[in-house]
């Protein structure tokens, strides 16, 4: 009986030990390494040699790094503003026609492209672009637009990437903000009606007010995941052309396998780290502050 | 005056949906196509054909991709129901000194960008010699989210059920088993459901983990295909409408559970 007990003591750990152990390992032990390997210089082959601060002194005089902290910040600053817009957007029209079969099938179509593997939206879109098909050369004909240029012009290509990762992810912003809107009740719209409310007061002294923290945060999840862009860049234009669309995690990349860098590859990843914590930390004091105000 | 602004939003909307799905159409439309005539767009069913499909799916590589894929997905599926399971029992019902600590730790994972620690965890993993192997795959799949939803989930299990189970003597595993897990079904079904995906739908790390056609994924495929292949388009599309339509197969049937993923994982941002 009593060494049943000692055992039931136990039982808890036992069952947060897996999960516990899979985290601790992959994702403790990669920022551990991640620290540690940015002091050392190494190249996956030989063994490590530590070189003091040697890479983060690199960081600075490194221009093809601040070209890509550049074009991060430059699919940020395209990416965020449209995703977070189109998606309340989309969210509010959608909610005003819940019930009817338009509003079901955009809330449907506009999910499709977040469902689908970033290989198969960079594949496809990139078909589309460069395939020279005459019936897609002709609709962007009608906006004056050479597809092929999209991607393949030094310009144009972070625009490109960055509005395709809009059409790939606002349906994920889509689904949280509606999600914010149906929680608020019907008689507040009926309430103000009543009052001589229109649809334009409707929409700026209720709706928004009441989807600011939503709003808010989806501004900061969008950020997140715009700095961390890879994979629709590495199926699309691989970083180019002429290294228009390396974007940090992309440079991190080429560092360790393609220049065999991977000290160096670290402190890099770990700038990328670092302006992702800052994101972070501001999101927390932010929405802190928000929900105080309420 | 009502009227006309509803008419100019409804029309937006079908263009949106339009502009949403009309790249995934011209995706299977190409992949029925035949070679010669794949440029065209004409729907003349007579120029459709499965030739692209029988001839990836007679390719042993890609055969290979394809149950790989399968299998990882599976795996990792039932990997993260297992941990999450049972972390999210002993997170939600049992007594522990550290629990809470323990759980905001957990949580704090979800805070780390998965791109930004790619290449660490890469060095990491080939420190451990698990390149080309199937558990570098799929050990790292299960999130604290999935904890997350399942800690939830069972702490809105009544506490007296388990009570009286433990009464009539049953084990904590059997409580979890018979009892618990039985009444949050659809909570399970919406982890498994987001596992599936993330474990499918991943590209960058099967892509850096594994360098041997018998260990790679089919959104890798899908990225050697073209090279292999040269500039066969509907090969190409055949293959990402492969890859493209297990997930999108899983929320024809259940778009709910997906929108009430999607709203849980906003709530713990």
């Amino acid at each position: 009986m009593k060494k049943k007990k000692g055992l039931s003591v136990l039982t808890p750990y036992l069952y947060i030990a897996p999960i516990s152990l899979i985290l601790l390992t992959f994702v403790a032990g990669s920022l551990i390494i991640a620290i540690c390997f940015s002091f050392t210089k190494y190249n996956i082959i030989t063994p490590a040699q530590f070189n003091g601060l040697y890479n983060y002194q690199k960081l600075f005089r490194d221009s093809k790094l601040h070209l890509s902290i550049i074009n991060t910040l430059k699919i940020a600053v395209i990416m965020v503003p449209l995703e977070v817009t189109f998606s309340t957007l989309f969210a509010i029209l959608i909610r005003s026609r819940k019930d009817t079969l338009l509003g079901k099938l955009s809330k449907a179509a506009i999910f499709i492209p977040v469902l689908s593997s970033s290989a198969v939206v960079g594949t496809v879109w990139k078909a589309i672009l460069n395939g020279g098909n005459p019936t897609v050369k002709t609709i962007f004909g009608i906006f004056g637009i050479d597809p092929t240029m999209l991607l393949g012009s030094s310009k144009a290509a972070i625009v490109t990437v960055a509005v395709l990762m809009v059409w790939k992810g606002m349906g994920y912003y889509m689904i949280i903000t509606l999600s914010s809107l149906m929680s608020i009740s019907d008689s507040y719209y009926e309430a103000a009606r009543v009052d001589g409310a229109n649809a334009w007061h409707l929409l700026t002294r209720i709706t928004l007010p009441l989807l600011k923290p939503t709003i808010i945060m989806n501004t900061f999840l969008s950020s997140i995941s715009a700095m961390q862009v890879f994979d629709m860049v590495y199926t699309m234009t691989g970083g180019g052309p002429s290294m228009s669309t390396t974007t940090l995690s992309m440079y991190a990349y080429q560092l360790t396998f393609k220049n065999a860098k991977s000290g160096y590859a670290m402190a890099v990843s770990n700038v990328l780290m670092v302006m992702i914590l800052i994101i972070v930390l501001f999101q927390q004091r932010f929405l802190k502050r928000d929900a105080s105000e309420i | 005056m009502k009227k006309i602004s509803n008419y100019v939003v409804n029309i937006f909307l079908i263009f949106v949906i339009l502009l949403c799905t009309l790249p995934f159409l011209y995706m299977m439309l190409m992949s029925l196509k035949s070679t010669t005539n794949a440029y065209d767009l004409s729907l003349n069913l007579s120029s459709m054909s499965l030739v692209h499909y029988k001839k990836i799916f007679s390719d042993p590589t890609f055969i290979r991709y394809f149950t790989n894929s399968v299998f990882v997905a599976i795996s990792g599926v039932l990997l993260t129901l297992f941990t999450s399971c049972t972390a999210g029992y002993a997170f939600a019902k049992l007594q522990f000194k550290g629990s809470d600590k323990i759980f905001f730790l957990i949580i704090c994972t979800m805070l780390v960008p998965s791109q930004a620690i790619l290449v660490p965890l890469y060095l990491l993993v080939r420190g451990f010699g698990w390149v080309n192997t199937f558990k570098a795959l799929i050990l790292p799949l299960p999130t604290a989210f999935s904890v997350f939803v399942m800690r939830n989930a069972i702490m809105s299990v009544p506490t007296e059920l388990i009570e009286s189970a433990q009464i009539d003597g049953a084990s904590n595993f059997k409580i979890l088993r018979s009892v618990i897990l039985p009444l949050v079904k659809s909570s399970m079904l919406t982890v498994a459901i987001f596992s599936f995906i993330g474990a499918w739908n991943n590209f960058t790390w099967p892509l850096i983990i594994t360098t041997e056609d018998a260990y790679r994924t089919l959104p890798i495929a899908l990225t050697t295909m073209k090279t292999q292949y040269d500039s066969d388009v509907g090969l190409t599309m055949a293959c990402a409408a492969i890859t493209f339509l297990p997930p999108f197969i899983f929320y024809l049937f259940l778009q709910s559970k997906f929108e009430e993923g999607m709203a849980l994982s906003g709530v713990k941002g």
